[in-house]
């Protein structure tokens, strides 16, 4: 009975893949500072390890859409999504509704950044949104958040521009853009030269 | 402004892979760079991310360096710039050196405002980066951090925190009051969140999104720090228990629930309070509670009929659900149950049985098995039905399970045999690969084997089925079985045509397979048979292949010998135990010249009789219905037994493997060479608890005179080592008037030094004659030893020892010692052979359900339960049918009638009846 997982570690490791099992992203979680007897520790170290779990658990999963399955040891939950699966894998005891909020999360904070869009050409283009929003979702098996508008609203876009002088224009925003570009490499010299 | 993004990013998987060194190169250099374009270097970071997420690994002065690089980014204030480089030192501080370096970095960063979007990454971040010598400093930050009101800030740092127990509980702990406030805090995500920043997303959610999993992070922190002292614990239960719906996350309910069912576990007292709790969460409002509290019930070890059956309403419910997720949950939580209890899951057959053929194979496998252990013999019709009905639309894997499955209801309701062999018979007519069908003319093998009535019908079907065979091993499996079991059929002439046919028709392999099946046929006392046979085997001797005809030849030649001889070489009554054969050829082969010069001594096998054979693998059978879900690996550790799929693993050939080493460590010890064969080793029993300084376990061994007691001696202390280790085991008889055990000598361990395990033999002298042969005792044991420090100077043992003792575990020689699991087909024709009969009543009151006593009383008279009678199928009363030899060969039969009720226990009156009167006594005196 006392099998139950008292810990905050939930999530095993959350995969992406394609419709080839090939990786898009893969996270295998263990906690940053490791406990002793590698309590916790990924049960997967290596590449090839990993592989053979990914291929084994594709091979059982890819179009099946059927959200869960037992393989290797572990409860996993997934959704596939045109070109792309998404994993989440958790313990052998696990509650089963807890990890599917969880990929329900992935799924949705996706779709809501990547517009509805989600596919594998999209995530690739986009790989920062992706990556950030699993970060805001998992932090090394614990599960941060399930809400995807606040996983979504957590994920900052990439920066509009670079300061460089050939993409300057001459209208009147343009302008004030030169303006704040000179005040901030003017400060950036005065910082350094300090 | 068109901008193609991250265009390198198109090789991505399939394609051309991104080099790895190429853009470890453009990094070092974008990162260096002035001014720092942070477009740019959110494209390289990205990226880098890319190549970290999917398998690459940077060396560690790769990693170091591009660590280095990274932090210099920090000049640059754009936040989207910013949030991608934590995300990349996050996962670079693993495998990079001296990370602490930007520790300064980071913290001012972490003390900027709640609405800064990298806030919380910084956080997280920080936690990666310390160390046991740097963490007093990130104190105050961190418990500012907790108790800030935006919800992601706070949850940040108590992740943080919780990451950093292993470095320093002692510092974590003093955040317990922060943590504390936490839990029942109400924070509010804002709906302008990051609005200003890059530009903002346009998302925003309607209005102010409660996050509620900073109550999930707080709890399970608090958890840690708590969880020692449990009282506190207790009382932290009943606060939030009582705080109704201020714990607002459901993940921090699921949480709360793991820890009233650890208390529950650990503190009886606590049970009754806790379990109300438990019950009111059945009607929470998330579907995860709901499921958690469920499970927890009904994993409670006694939980009454009354506790249960909330629990599986609810689960009932979950059954027919539109998601796989919950039905999933539903029912493999019932499947556990119905292991244990399945007379409390029938309640569910209905809505199960429409489970099976659910489009998600795992979700119809815990359905087929859970009903095959609620259901009765009037549902078996019904259910057959069913899965005839989709059979055809199914995966050939999914139809082994469903066989597999079928094959065990045989074997339960052996009454329903015919209706189950139409249904095999008619798959073994569909279209299916090799796996498929081995598993079908397996469960037929099966059947007929264990289930006499359908014998005749399933040879017919299988007949039927090798006419028109392409798998040659199936072929030659199904001749084997007809050369065995056709001869005493009642029209053994039938199947010799159809083997026959396939010595016409078939491939060598078969060929030579159906010839030896035919040469059975030879043993029958018919003559006209006999000549037939005859006939058909010399022309067999023209055959292409030289096997053929060799196997034709020896039957011929056989046949014209005597009867008794022929039928020693053609149907041996025992078999060389295969697994000691192989083994012994093993050494043989790898013994090196000198051994080749003898020839192998076949006598050196153990031989099984067929008996035995059955007996060991009906066990294994039955073993292997339970979880059938481990054909697709799928869950190992929760359910009882190992997978259906290995059957060198069941338990009943793990037992033999032990009785073989023994039996050969024991033949290498020249005192024990008088004593004559072993007739029977016991499983090893622990006699300490597995943590202790000594670990000492105990086998006993029976010879015809004799008893050796072995135990197994693990010292366990780094730096001690122990002399003359011997174990003084004293008998005491149960009664005083027999013959007592007189110990003969003792074979002690001369020098078991630090952290080594050794063997202590003592024999004894059995207490020989007719009437004493099944007398036992008690054995109470003491292990002596001198024992002497090692000297950490010198790694010597020290000159000087003390003598000590160390009280173990009884061993106890009793019943189960003189009896052999036997399997019998036929209870009641055995039942009615037997002459002497005693019967006995008995109350246990500590045994709190008829399936605990069935297990006890098999285990306690190691006696082999027939016709699925082990699992009770109501719960107040059940008869349970038992077989065994004894060790010489007698016959022992056992009917115990049990009765429970929840005020009195278990009470069983136990019948018995054997060839010997003494035989039969002692069965019924053995539950005690």
């Amino acid at each position: 009975m006392s099998q139950a997982n008292v810990t905050l570690f939930t999530v095993d490791a959350v995969l992406i893949l394609d419709n080839d099992s090939h990786r898009i992203l893969t996270k295998y979680y263990q906690p940053p500072h490791p406990y002793p007897n590698n309590l916790f520790a990924n049960q997967y170290p290596t590449i090839k390890e990993q592989r053979a779990f990914e291929k084994g658990l594709f091979d059982k999963t890819h179009k099946q859409g059927t959200d869960i399955i037992l393989f290797d040891n572990h409860v996993i939950v997934y959704k596939e999504v045109v070109d792309v699966i998404i994993y989440v894998v958790g313990g052998i005891n696990e509650n089963e509704t807890m990890l599917y909020q969880v990929v329900l999360a992935l799924r949705d904070s996706l779709e809501i950044l990547l517009k509805h869009s989600l596919d594998k050409r999209t995530i690739i283009d986009n790989y920062d949104l992706v990556s950030l929003a699993v970060d805001e979702t998992v932090d090394d098996g614990i599960i941060l958040e399930t809400d995807p508008t606040i996983i979504s609203a957590r994920v900052s876009r990439p920066p509009a521009y670079d300061t460089s002088v050939k993409n300057l224009d001459l209208s009147e925003q343009g302008l004030m853009n030169a303006y704040q570009l000179a005040k901030e490499r003017l400060a950036e010299r005065l910082k350094q030269a300090l | 402004m068109s901008y193609k993004k991250n265009e390198d990013l198109d090789s991505g998987p399939g394609g051309a892979v991104m080099d790895k060194m190429t853009v470890f190169q453009d990094c070092i250099a974008g990162f260096n760079a002035s001014p720092i374009q942070p477009r740019k270097c959110r494209v390289l970071l990205t990226k880098l991310t890319y190549l970290l997420s999917t398998g690459d690994i940077f060396a560690r002065d790769e990693s170091t360096r591009l660590f280095f690089s990274i932090t210099k980014l920090f000049q640059h204030k754009d936040i989207a710039l910013r949030q991608m480089v934590y995300l990349v030192i996050k996962e670079l501080a693993r495998s990079a050196d001296d990370v602490i370096m930007v520790t300064s970095s980071i913290m001012k960063d972490t003390t900027v405002g709640s609405d800064v979007v990298y806030r919380p990454n910084a956080i997280r971040t920080l936690a990666r980066i310390i160390d046991a010598s740097t963490i007093q400093a990130i104190e105050r930050l961190i418990k500012t951090a907790i108790v800030d009101k935006h919800p992601v800030v706070s949850s940040a740092a108590l992740i943080s925190s919780y990451h950093l127990l292993p470095v320093s509980r002692e510092v974590v702990r003093r955040w317990t009051n922060e943590t504390q406030d936490t839990v029942l805090a109400q924070k509010i995500f804002p709906q302008a969140a990051y609005g200003g920043a890059s530009g903002g997303l346009g998302i925003g959610p309607a209005g102010p999104a409660p996050s509620v999993m900073t109550q999930y992070h707080a709890l399970g922190l608090l958890y840690q720090l708590r969880s020692h002292d449990r009282m506190a614990l207790i009382k932290m239960i009943q606060q939030l228990a009582n705080a109704g719906s201020a714990l607002k996350s459901p993940a921090a309910v699921v949480m709360l629930i793991r820890f009233v069912a650890r208390t529950i576990d650990e503190d009886r007292n606590m049970r009754r309070p806790l379990y109300s709790l438990l019950e009111g969460w059945l009607k929470h409002k998330s579907d995860m509670v709901n499921f958690e509290a469920a499970k927890t019930i009904l994993e409670m070890r006694d939980a009454t009929d009354a506790e249960v059956s909330p629990a599986i309403n609810v689960l009932q419910l979950f059954l027919s659900s539109p998601r796989f997720v919950s039905r999933f949950s539903a029912i493999r939580i019932l499947n556990r149950f119905a292991m244990i209890r399945p007379q409390n899951v029938n309640v569910c057959n209905i809505d199960i049985e429409a489970l099976i053929n659910d489009p998600n194979r795992s979700i119809a496998t815990y359905a087929i098995t859970t009903l095959l252990k609620t259901g009765n013999e009037a549902s078996v019709d019904r259910l057959m039905k069913q899965i005839t009905g989709f059979m055809n639309d199914i995966s050939d894997e999914f139809k082994i399970i469903v066989v597999d499955a079928i094959r065990s209801l045989c074997l339960k309701f052996p009454s329903k045999q015919a209706s189950m062999l139409s249904f095999l018979s008619g798959v073994l007519r569909d279209e299916g690969g090799y796996e498929f069908k081995r598993a079908v003319v397996e469960a037929m093998f099966d059947l007929i084997k264990f289930v006499p009535d359908s014998k005749e019908d399933a040879l017919a079907y299988l007949c039927e089925f090798i006419e028109d065979c392409e798998f040659t091993k199936l072929a030659v499996r199904i001749l084997h079985l007809l050369g065995e079991e056709g001869p005493s059929t009642a029209h053994p002439t039938k199947y010799i045509r159809y083997i026959y046919n396939r010595v016409v028709l078939e491939n060598a392999i078969v060929r030579a397979a159906a010839v030896t099946a035919l040469s059975k046929f030879s043993l029958i006392d018919d003559a006209s048979v006999e000549e037939s046979v005859k006939v058909l085997l010399t022309r067999c001797l023209d055959d292409p292949d030289d096997e053929v005809r060799d196997r034709a030849a020896m039957a011929l030649r056989l046949s014209a010998t005597e009867k008794t001889l022929a039928k020693e070489y053609l149907a041996p009554e025992s078999v060389p135990s295969l697994v000691a054969l192989e083994q012994q050829l093993i050494l043989y082969v790898t013994g090196g010249p000198d051994a080749a010069k003898v020839a192998f001594d076949i006598s050196s096998v153990p031989f099984i009789s067929k008996d035995q054979a059955d007996a060991d693998q009906f066990r294994a059978k039955t073993m292997a219905t339970l979880p059938i879900l481990g054909v697709s690996s799928m869950e190992s550790g929760s359910v009882a037994g190992s997978g259906g799929v290995s059957p060198s693993k069941t338990p009943a050939s793990v037992g033999e493997d032990f009785a073989q080493k023994y039996a050969a460590a024991l033949a290498k010890i020249p005192e024990f060479h008088p004593f004559g064969a072993v007739i029977r080793s016991s499983r090893p029993v622990p006699l300490t608890e597995s943590e202790t300084e000594y670990v000492i376990t105990g086998i006993k061994h029976l010879y015809n005179d004799h008893l050796v007691l072995q135990f197994d001696v693990q010292n366990t202390l780094p730096d001690t080592v122990l002399e003359d280790v011997s174990v003084i085991a004293s008998p005491n008889m149960a009664d005083d008037e027999t013959e007592p055990f007189v110990e003969e000598f003792i074979i002690a361990i001369p020098r078991l030094v630090q952290e080594s395990t050794g063997t202590i033999y003592v024999a004894f002298s059995r207490p020989c004659g007719e009437e004493n042969a099944y007398t036992g005792a008690v054995f109470s044991n003491t292990l002596r030893f001198t024992s002497k420090e090692i000297d950490p100077t010198t790694s010597e043992p020290e000159e000087e020892g003390y003598e000590d003792e160390y009280q173990v575990e009884d061993i106890e020689v009793g019943v189960g010692d003189f009896l052999v699991p036997t399997y019998v087909g036929n209870f009641q024709h055995m039942w009615d052979q037997l002459s002497f009969e005693t019967s006995e009543t008995y109350s246990l009151s500590g045994i709190g359900s008829l399936s605990e006593a069935c297990s006890s009383v098999i285990e306690s008279l190691s006696m082999q339960p027939l016709e699925g009678s082990e699992t009770p199928l109501q719960s107040a009363t059940h008869v349970l049918k038992l077989f065994a030899r004894t060790l010489q060969g007698g016959k022992v039969v056992a009917l115990v009638r049990m009765a429970y009720s929840a005020k009195t226990g278990v009470t069983l009156k136990i019948s018995s009846r054997a060839e010997d009167e003494r035989v039969a006594k002692m069965v019924v005196g053995g539950i005690a």
